[in-house]
């Protein structure tokens, strides 16, 4: 294929149809800027929530009678588990100075009982990976079962409403893309088959003195494509400028987020998939509007 | 197999039919030689732009067998239509031309689009374009052009790819009289290249001036063929 031709045909058609073609562009641009703003909430939200999951931990109560040199062993054993991060042992001498030191000035509340009233217990913390709700019951089950532990806790419902909103704002990121990719998916058809009808004249032509079909279609779909990563890095570029002026924002404010710089934009992977996207709902929408075209050169 | 080398085009009992039920044309039987020239004769409606655009294969046979050059052009795909295609010139009556490119690159472009480098198929537009009469008109846009003008275009556009085969339809249907001779004398000096051309006209006055072999069309068929076949390189 003759590619000089293909990349003029492409530069005289972006000229020609410049404001059309921006349009596309812009209207593309704002679909991936939605997604792409999804896309940083999640990204925060997960960043968040990883932070609150160093504070998610699960309590092994161990029963009275277990000897501390089986106590020991089982600690042992515990942090062998996949899901273990950290493991700690908390002795009923130590979980009775814990508990007094967080009564404070109440803690004569505790006088008169015997200090062993409460038991020794494992404070397990899990790997960022292991955070999720079911995962954490299944660990919980697998404890329970172990001999000398007498009860498991964890704080289930955080765990489980964290992960739904996390959950949430993915399928809503998908969700909402998805109508708006579809939307920009026939923007891009149309604006390619105003490219098409300007130039039918010229493709009449190409097809009378033998071009062949693929050389017709190419400079369409390569419009079709620059269209798509130009609107994935405009997008990008606004929802930087966002993500800027949002951080100078509650750094200023210096409210409620004590720290701004904690919040994260997207990270190469996700600016790579914004721009993939942008790609792929050019060419395809090209493609789309091609497909009918040929149809009617045909018949 | 001694005729596929004779002839340049053959057609056998075609037939062409529109939907639903209009005859375009009936059991047309055809043999043109190589390097022949042929004037296809009939009044409007007869069947000449039909059967100029089976050759072409813009319309695809109802019936009936087509031969360019022995290969079988009856049923093909998009891509041996446009390998076709590169084997034959045409010229229109209306130029067709591409009024925002110059007359160099309507040539060109014809070029371009079989693999042909820009530069080279640029030199070869200015050669065919200075030949053709139109040494100081190469930059000018067709709209600028007189009638013969943009006809001498669509001719270089046509020769460009040194095609075998030359299908012009009613070519000076647009011109006047000296306009239209000076096309004829051109389409008849390609011929000496050893280019078949079939030029459908219904101007009878011209065809007798510049007439050698004639294929008359009457209603979808062949009314009369007033001349033999000739062969290659033969004298009409």
């Amino acid at each position: 294929m003759p590619i000089g031709f293909v990349v003029r045909r492409v530069r005289s058609s972006l000229r020609e149809l410049l404001w059309s073609h921006m349009l596309t562009s812009a209207t593309m641009a704002m679909s991936l800027f939605v997604f792409g703003a999804f896309m940083v909430l999640q990204e925060n939200l997960q960043h968040f929530l990883t932070g609150l999951g160093d504070q998610i931990q699960v309590n092994v109560y161990l029963e009275k009678e277990l000897a501390a040199a089986d106590a020991l062993r089982l600690l042992a054993r515990i942090r062998t588990f996949p899901e273990v991060e950290r493991a700690r042992h908390v002795t009923q001498e130590q979980a009775w100075r814990d508990f007094k030191a967080a009564l404070g000035a109440q803690s004569s509340l505790l006088d008169g009982l015997p200090p062993d009233v409460l038991p020794s217990s494992f404070e397990i913390s899990l790997k960022p990976a292991f955070r999720d709700g079911p995962v954490i019951a299944q660990l919980a089950d697998r404890l329970k079962k172990e001999k000398g532990i007498a009860a498991v806790e964890y704080p289930q419902e955080w765990v489980e409403r964290l992960s739904l909103v996390v959950l949430a704002v993915q399928w809503l990121k998908w969700l909402l893309g998805g109508v708006l990719f579809l939307a920009a998916f026939f923007i891009v058809g149309s604006t390619v088959k105003l490219a098409i009808l300007a130039r039918q004249d010229e493709i009449e032509i190409m097809q009378l003195v033998g071009a062949s079909e693929e050389l017709i279609q190419a400079p369409f779909v390569l419009e079709g494509m620059i269209q798509g990563v130009a609107a994935g890095a405009f997008s990008i570029a606004c929802l930087w400028a966002l993500f800027q002026s949002l951080r100078r924002q509650l750094a200023s404010s210096g409210g409620w987020f004590a720290s701004p710089e904690q919040l994260r934009f997207l990270d190469l992977e996700s600016i790579a998939l914004l721009l993939v996207i942008g790609w792929l709902l050019g060419a395809a929408g090209s493609l789309f509007a091609l497909r009918r075209f040929v149809r009617t050169w045909k018949s | 197999m001694q005729n596929a080398l004779v002839f340049m085009i053959q057609l056998f009992h075609v037939s062409k039919t529109y939907p639903p039920k209009s005859q375009a044309l009936t059991d047309i039987n055809l043999e043109i030689g190589r390097g022949e020239i042929v004037f296809l004769a009939g009044p409007s409606g007869a069947g000449k732009t039909t059967l100029l655009k089976l050759l072409f294969r813009a319309e695809e046979p109802s019936d009936g067998r087509i031969l360019i050059d022995g290969k079988n052009i009856t049923r093909l795909n998009s891509r041996g239509i446009a390998r076709l295609r590169r084997e034959i010139g045409l010229v229109f009556q209306e130029f067709r031309l591409l009024p925002r490119l110059s007359a160099l690159e309507n040539v060109a472009l014809a070029a371009e689009v079989v693999g042909m480098p820009r530069k080279e198929s640029h030199t070869k537009a200015y050669q065919l374009l200075r030949e053709l009469g139109l040494k100081d008109r190469y930059e000018a846009k067709p709209l600028t052009l007189s009638g013969g003008e943009q006809q001498r275009v669509a001719i270089a556009r046509a020769l460009v790819n040194d095609p075998p085969i030359v299908l012009a339809d009613e070519p000076t249907g647009n011109l006047d009289p000296e306009a239209a001779d000076e096309t004829m004398k051109l389409l008849l000096k390609i011929r000496e290249k050893g280019t078949t051309i079939l030029i459908a006209s219904h101007d009878l006055e011209l065809i007798k001036r510049y007439g050698s072999r004639m294929i008359a069309l009457r209603q979808g068929r062949v009314a009369d063929d007033l001349h033999r076949v000739t062969p290659a390189g033969g004298a009409p």
